[in-house]
Formats: structure tokens, sequence, C-alpha cells
């Protein structure tokens, strides 16, 4: 049933089909589509592919997991919150300092004009052998290991959106690129 | 090579209306990247590892390259030291290379203003002004002032150049303002310098104690692994000894807030409850400690500041023999309520922290970096830290160790190892000793006699000297006095005071502002280079990129001035092979001493390996049997490089001093500086990457809510903050992430454009000449 989108149908309408056969929440209530911010909008957020964002809102007086928790959260007159794609935020815990990483930008000023023009995100979907065949994962892990914060719930851009959020081992089948080039013998 | 899989990416492309599923831009974007059939982006950089350009944390990175420049940056999952994880300066590090002010020619000063002008110039007219001064005032009048931001390779040839060539010894490092107390601390305590442990202690520790450290901020990664052990192990606890609170703060277990110096008494405190409850570990005592005690009289010790003791400040301490008999009459002073009267901190909090080192089931890992070593008395705090570590024997173990963070990436690797502070030479030697110099002037093939046997100026004297005249030219390299030397008023020169100094730097700042000279360099990974960190791990990388315009590496300029001065001898090395012969040679110093560096190779392929290396061997654990191979014991500490303490580590006794100044009337405030998570030290790089200026991009006044009301300020209100030295207006920040307790406020020091040094005082350790960047005076008005 949730394989219906590696049957061949055309993407977009495989996503909406998907989605409801896989009892996921479609966007919005009366199925017309809820603002998402555009993938290179939210690249823009990031120095370059792998910095960690900066923050999209305003200091907001709350700890941060209080709206991005496990489920995420919609903040009225902000957005909706998504949850954290790091295992383990709930603090103590290595991942839990959450401004070790991600900082407001408390100012649109520079200090000085700088040309750093950093990777881009690379947009393209993911590999498959066959139609059959699970994409691989098309972007760098970097400590974001659960991939649902992303690939599922009211978070998700429909582009990414998983088909099958009940399986929850994703990487026993989306592997990362982690080289390019194929095997060759040794010699 | 990865092929893209174009057919289902022009589908996702053409959506079904009312669905959001990719921008136009996005679209026009994918589709280019579609149409160009390149592999996936990470895949197209080249990636190599190096080691974080900013702390001493030492963080792996690997560093992605394309066309000639740097493009990104990863946390590698394969270094030991921060297993993938990076803080958000490192997650940045790229940027900072990029700036579009990066120097890229030498520029002389001339009466028409600054003007671009050769490498053969520049380097000519460096190595004639130092000759000349030399000839006509001799070794005295030179200086170099160096940094634990330099590589091995540029540390270790500032020292041949300045002790070996021109046979001075005023070379010193910023690091003198960051760890000279700590290097003091372990020298008179183990006469070797450096942590015994390594970072494996943040998984094997239970209670970590932290004095006077916002480790959170400042060393963020590793704060991170002791928060993951403690999520694994609820028994792990944090203690966080503070004058104010800060993001570490909300991490902490218990919180102890003391009035500024008082850490003195707290140690003291803590040591007259342990011994009073027997609380000593009596056998480990026995065998490996001796007692010491040194000069103790306020008025002969002094502060050593400006215009009352010192145009040189040059006191010594002498030791003598203690026991611990007299460390119990020593310690009677120090009960609960005595030392809760100075400190401010309750009697209960001082017996806690009594059971917690006293606790001989759980492992103690103490940790301290600039709150203790900027102090007025900081080596006397470096060894009363160790001290209880020693008296309980809770040293030299996985998870017990008294454990010195270092700010700098090299300050371990470069100014301490390869020794390039006034007073020492490679490997734990100095020049005072005969030996040492004998040895030093054999490895170098110099005549007997060449080093002097008198240690050159430290860094605040240094820059006084310069400001007398007895120092006539200086050069200056990857570091930023002009900002950081603290009271800065006196450093401001005059036009044609016939003084020449240069800066080799990568961005203007107000150092360069200052200078007759200013060389352009090339950083970090735009050349070879090796950097130590906290845990004794030295980190090799590669030349990935060329540097912009003509910028050089730091040790290169220096080789080529030595040339020109007729000191070519000291770097006989082919000029486009010279790292390797040098490293090896720099090596030589370091084997059968217990400072065993790895081999070159060893280190151009690992991800750093942890000194003593002895057959490609690392040491996790300095004089413990079992994992140091200099010590022959079956089990326990064998401290072997103490020969003047019978190889035994020794205690010292050291009493509670107050701070050089203290609020009163009409100074009522305590003023602290440092560092905030975004910024590196002075913020010449991480202030033109974007992101991180735009998250921090002033300096601020932190204020206590109570303090801010009853002045009538809210966050944002312009601060007038006045010490007897200088006066500054800083916005204010109330409840920001530091919350400073009533009558305290803290001013982050990175700002070029808001000089919080223009206030502090230059009272500084009476044994390591650092200065006490966190106590001094002031008065607060809204402006």
């Amino acid at each position: 049933m949730c394989s219906a989108a590696h049957k061949g149908l055309t993407a977009a309408f495989g996503v909406l089909v998907a989605l409801a056969a896989c009892g996921e929440d479609a966007p919005g209530a009366d199925g017309t589509a809820v603002e998402k911010t555009p993938a290179i909008a939210r690249a823009a957020r990031r120095a370059f592919d792998g910095a960690p964002p900066v923050i999209g809102h305003a200091p907001m007086g709350a700890a941060c997991t209080a709206c991005h928790n496990a489920h995420g959260m919609e903040v009225p007159g902000t957005g909706f919150a998504p949850p954290s794609p790091h295992a383990n935020t709930a603090p103590p815990s290595a991942m839990s300092r959450c401004q070790q990483c991600h900082i407001y930008a408390t100012t649109d000023a520079v200090f000085r004009p700088n040309a750093f023009a950093g990777l881009k995100q690379d947009l393209r979907r993911g590999e498959r052998l066959n139609k059959l065949a699970p994409p691989v994962v098309p972007h760098q892990i970097l400590l974001r290991e659960n991939c649902a914060a992303c690939h599922t719930g009211q978070a998700a851009r429909e582009e990414i959106r998983c088909t099958h959020p009940e399986r929850t081992r994703c990487r026993q089948c989306h592997v990362p690129a982690v080289a390019s080039g194929e095997f060759q013998r040794p010699g | 090579m990865a092929r893209i899989d174009r057919r289902s990416f022009l589908r996702a492309g053409a959506v079904a209306p009312g669905i959001v599923a990719l921008s136009p831009r996005d679209r026009a974007e994918a589709a280019r990247l579609a149409a160009t059939a390149e592999p996936a982006a990470p895949e197209r950089l080249t990636w190599n590892k190096a080691p974080c350009r900013y702390c001493g944390t030492g963080c792996g990175v690997e560093v992605g390259v394309e066309n000639g420049r740097v493009m990104a940056v990863r946390g590698d999952a394969a270094s030991p030291v921060n297993r993938g994880l990076l803080c958000v300066k490192g997650y940045h590090l790229p940027a900072f290379l990029y700036g579009e002010d990066r120097l890229t020619k030498p520029r002389l000063r001339t009466a028409e203003g600054w003007k671009e002008i050769s490498w053969d110039e520049a380097l000519d007219l460096v190595a004639e002004k130092f000759s000349e001064t030399l000839e006509q005032h001799g070794p005295e009048a030179v200086a170099m002032y160096g940094s634990g931001q330099w590589t091995v390779f540029d540390g270790y040839a500032a020292l041949k150049w300045v002790k070996g060539g021109m046979r001075s010894n005023n070379l010193d490092p910023n690091a003198r303002l960051c760890m000279a107390s700590a290097v003091m601390g372990f020298v008179t305590q183990f006469q070797s310098d450096e942590p015994m442990g390594c970072y494996e202690d943040f998984e094997a520790g239970d209670d970590f104690i932290l004095w006077g450290n916002n480790m959170a901020e400042m060393h963020p990664v590793l704060f991170s692994r002791i928060l993951e052990n403690k999520r694994q192990n609820p028994r792990v606890r944090i203690i966080d000894i503070a004058t104010r609170r800060t993001p570490t703060s909300d991490y902490a277990d218990l919180y102890v807030e003391f009035r500024p110096g008082s850490d003195l008494a707290i140690a003291n405190g803590i040591l007259h409850l342990l011994v009073e409850n027997d609380k000593v570990d009596h056998a480990f005592i026995k065998e490996n400690l001796v007692f010491k005690r040194g000069i103790e009289d306020v008025d002969e010790i002094g502060y050593g500041c400006y215009g009352e003791q010192a145009e040189r400040y040059t006191f010594k301490d002498k030791g003598r023999d203690s026991s611990f008999e007299e460390l119990r009459a020593f310690l009677a002073d120090y009960t609960p309520d005595a030392v809760a009267k100075i400190s401010e901190v309750p009697a209960a909090q001082i017996r806690a922290l009594a059971e917690i080192y006293g606790d001989n089931a759980r492992g103690t890992v103490s940790l301290w970096c600039m709150g203790v070593n900027q102090h007025s008395r900081g080596t006397w705090m470096n060894n009363l830290i160790t001290d209880l570590h020693l008296i309980t024997g809770k040293i030299s173990r996985p998870g017990n160790n008294p454990f010195s963070l270092t700010g700098q990436p090299s300050a371990c690797g470069t100014a301490r190892e390869v020794g390039t502070l006034s007073n020492r030479l490679p490997a734990d030697m100095v020049v005072m000793k005969e030996e040492h110099r004998k040895k030093t002037e054999e490895l170098w093939n110099l005549p007997a006699g060449t080093i002097p046997p008198k240690p050159g100026y430290h860094a605040v004297d240094m820059f006084r000297a310069l400001t007398r005249g007895d120092v006539k030219a200086m050069w200056i390299q990857v570091t930023n006095p002009w900002v950081t030397i603290p009271n800065l008023h006196r450093l401001e020169r005059k036009p044609g005071d016939g003084r020449f100094v240069v800066a080799s730097d990568i961005y203007p700042t107000p150092t360069t502002d200052q200078a007759d000279l200013i060389l352009p360099s090339a950083a970090w990974v735009e050349r070879e280079g090796m950097f130590g960190n906290t845990e004794r791990r030295t980190q090799h990388w590669d030349q990935l990129v060329e540097p912009p315009g003509e910028a050089k590496e730091d040790a290169w300029q220096i080789i080529e001035v030595a040339k020109r001065m007729g000191m070519g001898h000291l770097f006989p090395w082919p000029e486009d092979d010279w790292h390797k012969p040098m490293f090896e040679e720099y090596r030589k110093f370091t084997l059968g001493v217990g400072k065993d560096l790895a081999s070159y190779d060893e280190l151009r392929s690992t991800r750093g390996m942890i000194w003593p290396v002895v057959e490609g061997k690392e040491t996790r654990y300095r004089y413990a049997a079992g994992f140091d191979p200099y010590v022959k014991k079956e089990a326990g500490v064998h401290f072997y490089k103490a020969k003047g303490y019978g190889e035994k580590a020794a205690f010292w006794l050291r009493p509670y001093h107050p701070p050089a100044e203290e609020p009163n009337d009409d100074y009522p405030f305590w003023l602290c500086t440092g560092r905030v998570l975004e910024h590196w030290h002075t913020g010449s790089m991480t202030r033109r990457v974007k992101q991180l200026h735009q998250a921090v991009p002033r300096a601020y006044v932190e204020l206590n809510r109570a303090d801010a009301t009853s002045l009538g300020i809210k966050t944002g209100d312009l601060v007038h903050i006045q010490s007897r030295r200088g006066e500054l207006r800083l916005p204010a920040m109330v409840d920001g992430r530091g919350k400073p307790p009533r009558g305290s406020v803290f001013v982050p020091f990175f700002d070029e454009g808001l000089l919080v040094n223009r206030l502090t005082l230059d009272a500084m350790d009476n044994i390591s000449k650092e200065p006490d960047y966190k106590k001094c005076a002031v008065q607060l008005t809204k402006a």
C-alpha cells in the first residue's frame, strides 16, 4: 500500500496518494497546501550545505525544545516548529545545547564584506538502481539521525515527504552516498 | 560516478497546482544541477583533515575544497576529540578566510600614508631594522611577540631566530595572557608542564568541578562530552563554582557563587575540611608527595601594576620545605565560617564541596581556564586545585584529574612545548639553567654561550618596555595586543617615537593600525601546520589551498628575515621542503625526556597523537602505571619528571590574598571581562563571518537586574562605565546569557570598537606574570 509511490506514479500525485494511503495528515485540513519555506530560502539560512542553520525567528524566551519537541508544534504567528533532527536533544546530552551551533541574527549588517561562496545545497533526488529500489540519501547526514524530523509530519516539504513513516529504520534501506565512483578491485 | 535520476527529478519539478513542492527558484536551481550531470555537491569536493583554527579543544574538521577554495567543513567523525560535533564557530570556519579586506601585500607606513611594497623590500627592511637595533642597542632592544595560535613551525622558527640567532630572550607569546599561570602551576608541582589526563576523563569522571569556567561557551564540544556522559550516567554531577551565572550554570547540579578572588579561600576551606575529617589519602601522600611553602608577604609580592611597583615586575618566589603538620596548622585559618566570610559562600556549600572531593568512590575532575589563570594569584590557585587532587590521591587515573583547559589552539603545542616564552626552551627546559642552554645549543649546532641566561621581558613588561623605548624593534605575529593588553592607554604610540613595529596578520586590526610595517600572512589551511591541543594531542594538517595575493606563512617570514640577517645557518633546509626536517629537528628535544612527540609521518597520517608517544604508542594518562611507558612501577603513580623533589609531586601551601583592586564607594562594581561563544578572541576572524557577527555584533555590559533597576537601566540602554583608567559607553544587557550577581558586571573583549581593556587593571600573577582581566573596580551610570 505504502509502496504506491515506488510503482511509478508521477511523483506529485504519488505523494498525495501515498500520504492518504499511509494515514498521514495531508497538508492543510481542506486539502490545500500549507505554505512552507522554500528549500532555497531554507538553504540561505546556512553559510553552506552542512553548516547549521541560523535560527529563523526572534528569541521567544522559552527553551528551544518547548516547541521543537518530539513532534513539533504550531506556534501562532510564527509557523510550525519542526522537531529536532538530532538524536537525544533532551537535556542533558551532547546535543542539548542548541545554541552551541544555532544562533540568532540580531542585525542585518556585516562587519566587513565577505566573499565566501560556500557549498550550495544539492537539490537533486537520490539515485535509484531502478524504479523499485529505494533511493540513496542524497545529502550528508551530519548528526541529523532523526530522519522523521524533516521527512514526516507537518514540517516535511512535500517533495521530501516519506510515504511510509511507520517504518522507522530508515537507513536499513536508504544509505547515504559518501563517495562517488564505483567499486574497483585493488591493484 | 554518481548519476542523476533525471527523469524522476523532472517529474518532481512538474508539480500539480496547489502543492508547494519546489519553488520556481528551487526548480531552476535543481534543473541547472540536473543538466550538469555532475556528482552530488559534497562528492565534488576534495575532503582533507585539519584541526579547527580556534580554541584549545582541537576539534577535528574535514575541509572540503573545490577549485582552490574552501567551500565547506564538517565535523570529523573519525576525530577522537569531537566525534563529528563542532560548535558554531567551527561550523562557520571556512568563511573567515574570505573577508574582502584580507591583507594581501606588505604595506609600509610612510609620511603619505600606507604604501604597498614588495616582499623583498619588506624583508630587507625588517632585517635591516633588527640588525641595526642589535648593533646599536644590543639584544635587549629587540623583541618578538607571538601567539598560542602560531603553528609549531612558526613558534620553532621564532624561538630559533630570537634566542639562537639574535641571542635575545625577548620572545613571549600572547599565551602569557592566557595559560602562563597553568604552566607555572604544573611546573611548580611536577617540574613538567601540561595536564596528566586526557579527554577520556569526560566519560570516566563522576563529578566535574568547574572553577570559574564557562565551559558551555568556551569549550563547548568538551562540555557536550560531559553532558553526554550525564545523559548516559545519571550519577554524573556538574559543579559550577563561579562569579556569575552563565549558560554553563544552567546544567549545574550545584552552583556556588563566590566573591571575586576568594576562590583561594574556598580551596583552602575544602583542604581544611579534608584534613579535619581525615578524608586524605595518607598512603598516597607518604609515597608521592613533598610539601612546599613560598613567600606569602603581600607587601613583598605586590601586584605588578603600572606605576606602583614596576617598570619591570620581576618578583621571584622562593620555596622552602614544609610538612603535613605545618599544613594542618596553616589551614586552621580556613574554617568553613572563616571562608564563608571571605567568599560570601555559605559554609554548607563549602562542606558540600569538601564531601565531593573527599568521596573516594567517585571520580573527580577539576576544570579551569581563564578564571583561575587570569588571576593576580593564578599560579597559587592552580596549585591549590592540584593540591585537592594530590591530597586525596585523585590524580593520574581515568576520571580523576586536575584538568587545565587551554584557550588557544596551540598554546600547548607551540607556546608551552616549543617554549616560545621569555624564560623557556623546548620540552620543559628554561634559559636560566646552564645544562638546558647547553643541550639547546648542541642540538642547534651553535657555540656554547649563545643563549643568554637571563629571561627576557614577559608580555606586559615587553609592551611597557616598548612604551619606554627600551625595546626599539618589535615583531608581532598572529595576535592583536592593541586590543588585549590590559590598561591599554599605556600603549599609545606617538608619531616619530623612533620604534619600529612590524605586525604580521591576515586582516587589518588595531595592532596593524599601530604598526610601521604590515606583513600579510597565510592562515590555517592556506599553509601546512601543526597545533597541539589541551590533551597533549599534536595534530598536523596539509596546505589545502593557496593563500590570497602575496600572503605568506609566518614561519617563512621569519626564516627569510633570518637569512637576510646572516642567520641562514639556523634554517639549513631546502626552500621547498623545510617543514619535515624542521619538525624532526625540534622532535629531538622531546625524545627520551617524557615529552616524546610522534614522528612527522605518524602525525601526518593520524588524527593527532597524545604525547609522550613511545614506540608508536600514545600516553593517555601521564605518570600512571599501565599507561605511561616512563613509569616502571606495577601500580600507582610515579612523578618521574620532578627530579628536584625526589621524583615526587609538590603540594604547595598557598594562602588567600585579596585582589589588587576591589570595589569601594566611588567605584562600587566589579568588572569581569571574557569571551562569548560566537567570537574568537579579538574578533579579527569571527567578526568577518556574517553569521557570527550578526549573532553578536558588538560588545555590551551584562548587569544584574536589581542593579539595572536601581540605576534606571534596561536592556539596550547605553551605560557609561568608568574605571580609574578609562571609560566606555556600552549597551546594557539584563538577563542575557550571563547573569552577574549584584555589584558585578561583565563585558566581552572581542570588540575593537569598544575596547574594554581601556578600563582593566594591569595587575599580574606574581609567579606567571599573567594579567588579571577578571577583577577591577568600575562605576556605572545611565548614559
